[in-house]
């Protein structure tokens, strides 16, 4: 699969059905090309990359609930990427900075063509570039966190960040806990902890986030610690600089 | 202009302040003269100098209050004014009272007058600084009026500015992506793709011709509606649905030109383009009585990416509306369980 001369399978994601169309006009010609999906979604762009494991991804921005940059952000560095966009300042920028290729509405076939030559070079190598710079420099936006995407294998999970009650570290992992129910997601507390409203959510303890809404009380523990005790009953440790930060938001 | 003569209202103020002015010198200065020939002497006497004193606007023209100004050659030129004001209403009132006297019969003014002339000529010195002082007063709260006026109206124009060059704007990505849709459809349906050339053009001519306007028919408005959604019907597809109810009474109203074009472009493109299937976009106008009510209702995401851009246009079209109509019209948007509704009313009016 690595070999440049051999066939690559790509996957085409737009939510226009004429984008669609003339990708799969321009692509025809090229015996050593084949499209093993084309997505009218996001949803359906993870989908077919955790199933098809596809060699490359031709992905637009603009689209409905997840956009280029969330299914970016969802599915890694897993696949080579070439973004499509209309026409979005930020989003051009973020490619221009690390060197990703782009294409922009309306293209030409000469375009595409180079696009395609530059992802069979990258394809060869281990290369990537760094998922997490791109969106939030496409996204500068984006912060505070309105919703936290999950990926749970071919599927993926929107959990508005209200709907959050608390955040628990597991190693390499997040436990987002919502309403009973938890997701893991491949992330840092710290990092996620950056992007969260500070005003909304507290580190209470090294190992936990908080959603402030969802705190009931705070009850002494043995000798200076603290618990937390959720409006659902739920209990958590409060460290003491956690305990700082919370009093200077109550 | 002069503030008091130029302003009749002021000028009745001004005269009624002199006569308080005249009752206070006949009750200081009767002594034991009878109130009637105190009153006859003092209160014509005030009139006659009312007038006088209003020759202080010239002088307060002459050296007006400001930082550096010539203050000794101001002091000497009110003195001098005010020495001379007042000699002359002192011997305007020598003769005043010689007429009472000999015409009148009865009065005794001369007694009233001889004795005070000294007195007269000071408080008539000082009634010229104090009509001086209210002239300056006057000035500058004209000229605060002047400049509140000229900032209101700047503030006016700079709006008005504002709103053309904001209508005048073409959303980038509309452009692109309607682009890229007649690429897409040249191979694959040429007489598509040259309809949506024409769709095009037709909007774009509208946009610029429509926007030189400063009103027009609602239903040239809706007209170009129509060509936007048949554009983004192109590029979405089925997602996009479009129902119209306008009331024909309604059509012949006048509005700002691209009064509705950023509200239905935010349906679209907040709202149908971010559904996975799409939806309806419902547009009606109607009328009752004096008032013309249009409503656009789209189905939206609630969990989607909040932008400022919709509340921007929203704002932008409230200002407008303020700017035409004054306090005379509502712009009511709310959000519900996935659609998001306007509605903007308006008088109802039309060409003559």
């Amino acid at each position: 699969m690595t070999d440049p001369a051999s066939t690559i399978r790509l996957v085409i994601v737009d939510d226009e059905p004429l984008a669609r169309g003339i990708l799969r006009e321009l692509l025809a010609p090229h015996a050593d090309l084949q499209i093993v999906a084309e997505c009218g979604n996001g949803f359906e762009a993870v989908k077919s990359v955790t199933d098809l494991k596809p060699d490359l991804l031709l992905l637009d921005i603009q689209m409905p609930k997840l956009d280029g940059f969330d299914v970016l952000d969802l599915i890694g560095t897993q696949v080579p990427v070439i973004f499509i966009t209309a026409y979005d300042e930020y989003a051009i920028k973020a490619f221009e900075v690390h060197a990703v290729d782009y294409l922009l509405k309306p293209f030409s076939a000469e375009r595409l063509e180079e696009a395609l030559v530059r992802a069979r070079q990258r394809i060869g190598t281990k290369e990537r570039p760094p998922v997490r710079e791109i969106v939030s420099a496409a996204r500068p936006d984006r912060t505070p966190l309105q919703r936290i995407l999950i990926r749970d294998k071919a599927d993926v999970h929107v959990i508005p960040v209200g709907r959050i009650d608390y955040v628990e570290s597991q190693d390499d992992y997040v436990a987002v806990k919502s309403a009973g129910k938890t997701y893991l997601k491949e992330q840092t507390l710290a990092e996620l902890e950056t992007l969260l409203d500070p005003g909304a959510f507290v580190r209470i303890h090294r190992r936990y986030i908080l959603n402030l809404s969802r705190l009931a009380r705070i009850e002494l523990a043995v000798t200076d610690s603290r618990i937390a005790i959720l409006s659902d009953g739920t209990q958590l440790p409060v460290s003491r600089s956690g305990y700082a930060r919370l009093r200077e938001l109550l | 202009m002069h503030p008091i003569l130029g302003d009749p209202r002021r000028l009745g103020i001004y005269l009624l302040l002199w006569l308080l002015i005249g009752l206070l010198l006949t009750i200081g200065l009767r002594g034991d003269t009878a109130w009637t020939t105190a009153a006859a002497f003092f209160l014509p006497l005030c009139f006659l100098y009312a007038f006088v004193c209003l020759s202080a606007w010239y002088i307060c023209r002459f050296y007006p209050l400001e930082k550096g100004a010539r203050l000794i050659n101001a002091t000497v030129v009110y003195v001098v004014a005010a020495t001379i004001a007042s000699g002359s209403w002192v011997l305007a009132g020598g003769f005043w009272a010689l007429a009472l006297d000999n015409f009148a019969g009865g009065f005794a003014a001369r007694r009233l007058f001889d004795g005070q002339q000294l007195l007269l000529l000071v408080v008539g010195a000082l009634l010229f600084f104090l009509a001086a002082a209210a002239h300056y007063l006057l000035i500058a709260f004209q000229a605060s009026r002047e400049a509140e006026k000229r900032a209101i109206e700047l503030d006016l124009l700079a709006k008005e500015a504002e709103l053309k060059a904001l209508r005048a704007q073409i959303d980038p990505h509309f452009i692109f992506n309607s682009l890229h849709s007649i690429s897409a459809l040249t191979a694959s349906d040429p007489a598509a793709a040259r309809r949506m050339c024409l769709l095009l053009a037709d909007f774009l001519r509208e946009t610029l011709r429509l926007g030189a306007n400063s009103r027009i028919t609602l239903s040239d408005e809706l007209a170009l509606a129509d060509r936007f959604l048949a554009i983004e019907q192109v590029r979405l597809g089925p997602r996009l649905q479009v129902a119209r109810d306008t009331d024909p009474t309604a059509s012949d109203c006048l509005v700002p030109p691209l009064l509705l074009q950023p509200l239905v472009e935010n349906a679209v493109v907040h709202g149908i383009a971010q559904l996975i299937d799409g939806g309806t976009i419902r547009l009606a106008a109607a009328r009752d009585g004096g008032m013309l009510t249009i409503t656009l209702e789209n189905p939206c995401d609630p969990d989607r990416a909040r932008t400022r851009g919709v509340g921007l246009g929203l704002d932008l079209l409230r200002k407008r509306l303020t700017t035409q109509y004054g306090a005379a019209h509502a712009v009511v948007a709310n959000e519900q369980e996935g659609r998001f509704l306007v509605q903007v009313r308006m008088p109802a009016v039309t060409a003559a």
